[in-house]
């Protein structure tokens, strides 16, 4: 019953967190920042507004995007196969590659480009976090990987990988090239308006509920932890946007494949051999 | 139960175009996003994308070169939408009046709501210009909902008929009478 209530809530969860980065990223700035419900007032702007349909396929494949990864979400909360969820995410992220190409908007395209780019930079680590917990817990069910004892320590090379995942996935500096406002217009979101934006405006929240609960699940069952890690990365994610400029993507590839995917072997050798 | 409504200009997006300013006034608006004056505690971002925005910052005397720029990024703002001139020169082409490259201002091509004067301007200038465009962006988002009716027969000159003021929204119609 709770998984149920949490499912249908996520989208509003995620408001409440993204309400709460911006205003924290604006206290960090010393700026006073917009309330904490603003991303709500954001939606219901949207209502109103006129929207434009640049053909359809491009808004159904944008909803499409949301629906995919509200039950990629769904998923981890049920507690399903991890490996699943991981190619269920990959495949909202077409859907919104799609949409990006199937319009003639150039910028549209370079941030498809982008984004594929950036899948091509962390899939993989997320797929070694799969493989880590498997070795780890023998199944790749959430649900088995949550009754454990926390992998924090066992999976702690994995873990920073995947600290290096969190700012691409959530579009924050320095690895915030696939969106780039200002440069490219926002990337693949840039033909959307009106109440097919909100669509994208939600997904963006889902991403952040997305990458939080993946994160949870090094604490295991220490609820305690779990949360300590949620506050201290959600921290550490804002410090660095704020402090760091934006990097361009081949620099991204090198230093996320680079150093991330070494970190990820690494930690995989180890788990096998030791 | 609570009104709802009264949030619809909680939430502004604008963008900001420079139509052949001469940078004193973008830099100003700058400023005023920025930590010291702050207009993102107003909800105010600004997104660079005229699909998703509500409000249009323009500066500058439009230029010959800048004016086709000007009218597309206004047709593919969506409604309701404000336009707010800033600076001298695009209220009234300032020190460019009457120059051969120069347009005399914004309101030549897209109709303006809020004029914001000074040069350069002060960034509380633009922080009263911005929090008076709410007020009308509100206005026009109740304005859309209003029904169009028509109220009287079109008239017939000389062979041509005039449907001029036969459909009005309906608030008018009282107004009128």
């Amino acid at each position: 019953m709770i998984e149920i209530l949490l499912i249908v809530c996520a989208p509003l969860i995620g408001g409440l967190i993204y309400g709460l980065e911006r205003k924290m990223r604006a206290r960090m700035q010393n700026r006073q920042g917009p309330p904490l419900l603003q991303p709500f007032y954001d939606m219901w702007k949207l209502i109103d507004k006129q929207a434009f349909i640049i053909n359809p396929y491009h808004t159904i494949l944008g909803m499409m995007h949301f629906i995919s990864l509200w039950m990629v979400v769904a998923f981890i909360i049920l507690g399903e196969n991890l490996l699943y969820v991981i190619f269920l995410h990959l495949l909202s992220s077409i859907f919104l590659i799609l949409a990006g190409f199937s319009v003639k908007s150039i910028y549209s395209h370079i941030g498809s480009n982008r984004e594929l780019l950036a899948i091509l930079a962390y899939e993989p680590i997320l797929i070694m976090l799969g493989v880590g917990f498997f070795i780890l817990n023998g199944s790749f069910d959430i649900s088995v990987i949550r009754e454990n004892s926390p992998a924090l320590a066992s999976l702690f090379l994995l873990f920073l990988a995947f600290l290096m995942l969190i700012p691409i996935k959530l579009k924050k500096s320095p690895f915030d090239a696939s969106e780039a406002h200002q440069e490219i217009v926002g990337g693949v979101e840039i033909e959307f308006s009106g109440v097919f934006f909100e669509f994208l405006y939600m997904a963006k929240w889902l991403e952040y509920i997305f990458i939080y609960l993946l994160l949870m699940l090094f604490a295991g069952d220490n609820i305690l932890l779990g949360t300590g890690l949620f506050a201290i990365v959600f921290f550490l994610v804002n410090l660095v946007d704020n402090a760091t400029a934006r990097i361009k993507m081949s620099h991204l590839l090198k230093i996320v494949l680079g150093i991330g995917l070494t970190l990820g072997m690494c930690n995989l050798i180890g788990l096998s051999y030791v | 139960m609570f009104n709802l409504k009264k949030y619809r200009k909680k939430s502004p997006w604008i963008l900001h175009y420079n139509a052949g300013s001469c940078n004193g006034c973008d830099i100003e608006i700058l400023a005023s996003l920025a930590p010291k004056y702050d207009l993102e505690r107003f909800g105010v971002v600004n997104t660079g994308n005229p699909k998703q925005s509500d409000i249009f910052l323009v500066t500058g005397p439009v230029t010959l070169r800048s004016r086709e720029r000007l009218v597309e990024l206004y047709m593919q703002m969506p409604e309701p939408k404000v336009v707010v001139a800033v600076g001298s020169c695009s209220c009234t082409g300032g020190v460019f009046r009457d120059m051969y490259n120069v347009e005399d201002g914004v309101d030549r091509y897209i109709p303006v709501d809020v004029y914001i004067p000074g040069c350069a301007v002060s960034p509380e200038l633009i922080i009263d210009g911005l929090v008076q465009g709410l007020e009308i962006l509100e206005q026009k988002t109740k304005e859309m909902e209003k029904p169009l009716k028509l109220f009287k027969e079109s008239t017939c000159e000389e062979g041509i008929v005039n449907r001029r003021d036969t459909a009005l929204k309906v608030g008018k119609i009282d107004e009128k009478n």
